[in-house]
């Protein structure tokens, strides 16, 4: 059925493809390249984190091996979409040696394992490769922001198609019931083990593909860099602003993070970090669905006439 | 009387394309109101401490040059004053991409660089892409300027000048006293690699052993199988460049384990301000990178320090503001020099820099490295005092004794 939802997102989406027709200017393209990144990255948190209830802290480890095995292959002359596709798939190899023993752990012990897998990660990789990567000089003579910017708004829109067909077919249901009660899931059937391990993948996959539009983005960067801790954390953030367990979360948090952090650092200077802190900190007290639950937030609130409910509680409405 | 309407339009079209054409001629003449600098540097984040000191440092030398009317632009043959735009990167070099993409649209002539290397190879890397002349601060890797960039340039000492002046420190301790066997605990990081090999190198070349090799990584917080193993072999020397929160759990730790070389040169982290707040007197004896101090008798120093002490007066005074100061030296020396306020002019003219400043003189090999002065320094009784200098004669090395007798 055609809806305006789904018209408006068209018009949107065919606006975006036509940025860099419309505008020559790096920053808006650097932006944009950034705000797509951050939707994937987070989308493919929220896939897991979100729908089937396993906190993975360790994304950097998946979004760093995608970077690594794009970056090396591309600059040894392996053609781009490629060493793109290997990414994601290098990621999806270390899931399933990493990640799939680690779903045999519940609770917080699965979000402990995650992170000691990217604390591992990182360090290993910054002992083995301590360096730096640079473009090699014919790559930097070429370098443009606009296939970069096109690569990135390709891999946001796989994965935004992938996760909406998965999240509302029976996969997406049996996803959700796992995250729901998953002792109830098993009695009632639902192999949870099963759609635990398809969220693992589709979210590492899309992970690595995340990390291999870094490793093709940047000119020059430490190889630890992609390993870095706060890939762990800013795609949980992200999707906590925006609203977790939704498919439009990780998407108004990423729109959220990456506009209104970039305002907040151009104006406030050194006071952008605490503004931006107390922004999030409210957030997460006064609007615990996030921002696509605001307007029924305040719905409640205005019918109501009290204060809505703070984070403990209303985890029970979703 | 429509042949009258078609030709007034067909005269107002075209003295409104002549105005048009003819406009941009007389705009390009016409001299900017400012000189527009930029700098994306870490305010926030784990990297605050000295990105505040080197933004302090150009905003000194900004006051300075603005008082004086600007800088004298050849092309329009007048002083212009300098607009610095400064952005936050929170000490992430994603941001760092951005924060220079949003200063290449606000048309920059020139970028100046930051405190961090993670974000000046973050930075160099798209000034070459932007074709916008970089000067960076604190940068010391060498691997940096061997990818043939044009438009990079950093006048600070290098891995091999900091390993050079650590011997030259050595060389000058009197014979009978003089430590020989170095132990190096090499920091997993370009640096650290390249410091390893200049050591090894000149430790021949020098008459020196490096008895000890060490790895460790950029996250490591127990040194002790480092210490144990310098300990045991003997080694009156020890050599590191650990980032500066290692600077300070090394010392302890050595402490800890009684392991008091007579000779410790810790490149960076112990050249920050506060440095001596942290540690105490277990400072004492450390060596460390000396690019600047305030007591150096280069040129507009005293000035600068009077200056940042008026405007600064709750913050210390550490080595990174001198560099950044001295780094806005040559910009402006470069932009003074340059025949057109243009990014390709002011490149070339940096090619050519030849400058006294508040480090002492600076120049520009064919990558961009400076030749600047080689120095070092070390903490005596709570003052960093330079001890190799090419210019002035430096206090003496001290040698340390053991940490019960401190």
């Amino acid at each position: 059925m055609i809806t305006r939802a789904k018209i408006i997102s068209v018009v949107l989406l065919l606006g975006l493809g036509a940025v860099p027709l419309a505008s020559g200017n790096e920053y808006v393209l650097n932006m944009c390249c950034m705000l797509f990144l951050y939707i994937t990255l987070s989308q493919s948190w929220n896939i897991l984190g979100g729908y089937a209830g396993q906190v993975n802290v360790g994304q950097a480890a998946f979004f760093g091996v995608g970077a690594l095995a794009t970056r090396l292959l591309w600059t040894a002359g392996v053609p781009l979409y490629v060493s793109i596709g290997a990414g994601g798939l290098a990621s999806v190899l270390l899931a399933v040696i990493i990640g799939l023993p680690a779903l045999r752990l519940k609770g917080h012990y699965f979000a402990i394992g995650t992170l000691a897998v990217a604390w591992i990660a990182r360090i290993t990789v910054g002992n083995v490769l301590p360096g730096i990567s640079f473009l090699p000089t014919r790559q930097m003579a070429t370098y443009s922001l606009v296939p970069r910017y096109y690569i990135f708004f390709a891999v946001m829109m796989g994965a935004l198609l992938t996760i909406y067909f998965v999240v509302n077919s029976r996969t997406g249901l049996g996803m959700e019931a796992t995250r729901d009660d998953e002792d109830a899931a098993q009695t009632a059937g639902v192999d949870i083990f099963k759609y635990k391990v398809i969220a693992f993948l589709i979210s590492s996959f899309f992970a690595g593909l995340a990390g291999a539009c870094f490793g093709y983005f940047h000119a020059s960067y430490y190889w630890h860099l992609p390993f870095s801790l706060m890939w762990c954390f800013e795609p949980i953030l992200i999707v906590f602003i925006g609203g977790v367990g939704t498919f439009a979360g990780p998407i108004a948090g990423s729109v959220c993070y990456v506009l209104l952090k970039e305002a907040f650092a151009l104006t406030l200077g050194e006071m952008n970090v605490l503004i931006f802190g107390i922004v999030f900190i409210l957030t997460i007290l006064f609007f615990p669905k996030g921002i696509i639950g605001l307007p029924s937030t305040l719905r409640e609130f205005f019918r109501k006439g009290r204060r809505p409910t703070l984070a403990a509680g209303a985890a029970d409405d979703r | 009387m429509k042949a009258k309407k078609c030709a007034v339009f067909a005269v107002i079209t075209l003295v409104a394309f002549l105005l048009f054409s003819v406009t941009p001629l007389f705009a390009q003449s016409a001299a900017p109101k400012t000189i527009k600098i930029g700098a994306s540097i870490a305010l926030t984040g784990s990297f605050a401490a000295g990105g505040n000191d080197v933004a302090n440092g150009y905003k000194v030398a900004l006051k300075h040059i603005n008082d004086e009317g600007g800088i004298m632009v050849k092309e329009f043959n007048r002083k212009i004053p300098i607009e610095l735009v400064i952005y936050d990167d929170e000490s992430d070099p994603s941001k760092t991409v951005t924060r220079l993409e949003k200063l290449n649209g606000d048309k920059v002539v020139a970028y100046l660089g930051e405190f961090g290397s993670d974000m000046n190879i973050a930075g160099l890397a798209i000034a070459e892409k932007n074709k916008i002349p970089w000067v960076g601060v604190t940068i010391s890797v060498e691997n940096a300027f061997n990818q043939g960039f044009k438009y990079t340039f950093a006048p600070n000492m290098f891995s091999y000048m900091e390993v050079a002046a650590f011997y030259n420190a050595l060389d000058s301790i009197p014979k009978d006293q003089r430590p020989k066997k170095i132990a190096n605990f090499e920091l997993q990081v370009d640096w650290g690699k390249e410091c390893s090999k200049y050591l090894n190198q000149y430790a021949k070349e020098r008459g020196y052993t490096v008895a000890v090799e060490q790895k460790y990584a950029p996250d490591t917080k127990d040194f002790s199988s480092l210490i144990l193993a310098a300990k045991s072999a003997g080694c009156d020397a020890a050599f590191s460049v650990p980032t500066p929160p290692q600077s300070m759990a090394l010392i302890k730790q050595m402490k800890e384990l009684d392991y008091a070389p007579k000779a410790t040169c810790f490149i960076r982290g112990p050249d920050l301000s506060n440095y001596w707040d942290v540690m105490g007197k277990d400072a004492n004896y450390i060596m460390c990178a000396g690019e600047w101090t305030a007591d150096m008798p280069y040129p507009g120093n005293k000035k600068l320090v009077a200056d940042y002490k008026a405007m600064f007066p709750n913050r210390l005074l550490g080595m990174p503001v001198g560099n950044g100061y001295s780094a806005f030296q040559v910009l402006a020396d470069a932009i003074a020099k340059a025949p057109k306020l243009d990014r390709e002019s002011i490149r070339q003219a940096l090619t050519t820099v030849d400058v006294m400043t508040v480090k002492g003189r600076v120049t520009f090999d064919k990558r961009g490295i400076g030749n600047v002065p080689w120095v070092l320094a070390q903490w005596q009784n709570g003052k960093m005092e330079i001890v190799t200098a090419p210019d002035f004669k430096p206090a003496p090395v001290l040698l340390a004794p053991p940490w019960t007798k401190r």
